[in-house]
């Protein structure tokens, strides 16, 4: 056996410890305005972490996630309101039906490639919020749609029982969030990931090596929509109350913006794009500018991005640092060579004797 | 169902709203035949403009006609900036990522109006909206007319202007193969520039007659991209006349479906469920290949 290099040991350990200080430092510290923000934050880096996955792994562009996340929220609101299964089963099964529903509409989709994936995704997704628009979230009512008008003391979505107050269920979401993070790992780690490595390149490249693409396009699209429907489950019993404005036609364009933005390139871009999504607009609102703002910053993200750094801020960030450090170190040692010169004495450089 | 009289005045908007959609469709299809770049800014460029005009007539007291063409000269001149700084750079790219800077271009201007005119509710009612006369029991206003004619007017134009000036063959050059046009010597800059003007006063016009016949706000002119785009999709972003037809069938289901309240709620889906269902019927004999896809 050969034993695992430093970096194989602390970069676990460093995920490990900072989800530690996520889950038990940060809720006692914080208010509960921002509690509920970063439960937003949590829930948004899976959605992201799905599209992530798809440009980025497999090089499939779908603009309609957020139609996918209102599958989710529906199919886990009508579950938690007709049955009394327990919760992390909700998610479960409401990402499972959502995983079957996305295939679905993936299947025929998927024979089409790049430009013409992505449109088409925008109009399903553009059906899927007219068709939500009407039949509206349930909330306890009679019927299959679980809807009724009456805008009174209609009951929340259910949470776990032992998550049921905003400080635990902000951990329940980090860790449902750090599950599904894991789950996208052991896929780019393993014979999936290869196969994606190799679809994105190449399909047919990836079809003479004998990689079976339709079988891992479909995989990923599942993988995607399960993920994105156990975010939808996650968002329904944060937000107790479901209502179609929630999940505009809009918000799957600044998805994919801030999904580029933060780097398709490593799993980071999904925490980066989750909390430029929903972190930056309430530090904002915090700080008294207009929100309009960030949609401008991520116009201009997006064409920097595009641009000049395909790697987004996950990638960037790290390099900029590192150039700044070198950049620092080696004004240092300048500056320290200058002070040896001028002191001629005791630690300049002795003339050779001739 | 309702009487075919429930259905008349409907025609009428779906015949206006198609011309539009087919104007925009026109106007992307061409752009995107030329440069590769889909525009998915179609809509904001143009909701921007409007919004500039309205400013320009109620704020500043400019004569309406004035204000009109500064709303087309404000979309010709942001696509065309657009164009030469963003296109060179993006040439050789996916066209899928020159479509998704475009949604940059798209954030940064929706951004701009929400931040801009967020005030209050605005109108925005063209001249030609009052002059209006009736045929049976049907009102009809010329800005509906002018919107139908013009998506007409235009998708012929254009399509004879491709086929017999010289501009026109240059660019149909571009659109089969930007390598070798270039090595025949053609300009390909000052075409592709040529046509991002074009294409972006058509944005303007686009959005004066839609901020009109829908009315004026930001999110809502921006995201109609989509449904002028499924008329676009319909014929696979190549051919002109399908545009046309396709827009004007959009517009017309979308209105017709109207008085039929058991599905009425669901009209808005019309453009989405009619470009998806082409898609996927044009896609079905999609194939792996190494060879170069046209698209």
């Amino acid at each position: 056996m050969r034993r695992p290099t430093t970096s194989e040991v602390r970069r676990p350990a460093t995920v490990l410890a900072l989800l530690l200080v996520v889950v038990l430092v940060l809720p006692p510290l914080l208010s509960a305005y921002w509690i509920d923000v970063l439960t937003a934050v949590a829930i948004y880096s899976v959605v992201a972490l799905s599209l992530n996955l798809l440009i980025g792994r497999v090089g499939l562009v779908s603009l309609g996630q957020i139609a996918v996340l209102a599958l989710g929220a529906w199919v886990a609101a009508k579950l938690a309101f007709v049955s009394s299964i327990p919760f992390p089963l909700v998610l479960l099964i409401a990402g499972l039906i959502t995983l079957v529903l996305g295939t679905l509409v993936g299947l025929p989709a998927l024979r089409l490639s790049g430009l013409y994936l992505a449109l088409i995704t925008l109009m399903l997704a553009g059906a899927i919020t007219v068709v939500l628009s009407t039949t509206n979230f349930p909330n306890g009512g009679p019927g299959f749609l679980s809807h009724t008008e009456s805008s009174f003391g209609n009951p929340a979505v259910r949470r776990p029982d032992i998550a049921s107050s905003d400080p635990a269920y902000f951990r329940f979401t980090v860790i449902v969030a750090a599950l599904m993070f894991a789950l996208a790992l052991w896929h780019v780690r393993s014979r999936p990931g290869r196969a994606w490595a190799a679809i994105r390149q190449s399909e047919p490249a990836a079809l003479a090596a004998g990689v079976n693409i339709t079988l891992y396009k479909l995989w990923a699209w599942a993988l995607a929509s399960f993920m994105t429907g156990v975010a939808g489950g996650l968002l329904a019993g944060s937000v107790g109350k479901l209502y179609t404005y929630q999940f505009p036609t809009r918000d799957s364009i600044i998805l994919l913006a801030v999904v580029l933005m933060g780097g398709i390139y490593s799993l980071w871009g999904a925490v980066v794009a989750g909390a430029l999504m929903k972190l930056l607009p309430a530090l904002l609102d915090d700080w008294g500018l207009p929100a309009d703002l960030l949609i401008i910053l991520f116009g201009v993200g997006v064409l920097q991005v595009l641009l000049t750094a395909p790697g987004g801020l996950a990638a960037q960030v790290p390099k900029d640092f590192a150039r700044m450090g070198g950049g620092l170190s080696a004004v240092v040692r300048r500056r320290l060579a200058a002070r040896a010169e001028r002191a001629p004495t005791g630690t300049a450089p002795q003339e050779p004797a001739p | 169902m309702p009487d075919w009289q429930n259905f008349e005045p409907f025609i009428v908007s779906g015949l206006a709203l198609g011309g539009v959609y087919s104007l925009s469709g026109v106007g992307m299809v061409v752009l995107y035949r030329t440069t590769g770049v889909l525009n998915l800014a179609f809509g904001a460029v143009g909701a921007m403009g409007a919004f500039i005009a309205w400013s320009l007539i109620n704020t500043f007291g400019w004569p309406a006609v004035l204000a009109y063409l500064a709303c087309v000269g404000f979309g010709a001149a942001v696509s065309l900036i657009y164009g030469m700084l963003a296109g060179p750079p993006l040439a050789g790219r996916d066209p899928l990522v020159k479509a998704a800077a475009t949604i940059g271009l798209a954030l940064i201007l929706l951004g701009s109006m929400s931040w801009i005119w967020s005030d209050k509710a605005r109108s925005m009612v063209l001249p030609t909206t009052n002059w209006r006369y009736s045929v049976g029991q049907v009102l009809i206003n010329w800005t509906q007319i002018i919107a139908l004619a013009l998506g007409v007017l235009i998708t012929l134009t254009t399509a004879v202007f491709l086929r017999l000036t010289g501009l026109g063959t240059a660019m149909r050059a571009l659109a089969n193969d930007r390598e070798i046009t270039a090595a025949l010597g053609v300009p390909v800059r000052r075409v592709e520039a040529t046509t991002w003007v074009v294409s972006g006063a058509l944005s303007g016009v686009a959005g004066l007659l839609m901020s009109n016949l829908v009315g004026l706000d930001a999110a809502t002119l921006t995201f109609l991209v989509i449904s002028s785009l499924a008329a676009a999709l319909i014929a696979r972003l190549r051919s002109l006349v399908v545009t046309l037809a396709a827009g004007i069938v959009i517009g017309l289901v979308n209105a017709l479906v109207t008085p039929i309240f058991s599905i009425s709620p669901y009209r808005d889906m019309t453009p989405f469920v009619l470009a998806a269902v082409a898609l996927l019927f044009l896609a079905r004999h999609q194939q792996v290949s190494f060879a170069r896809r046209i698209t």
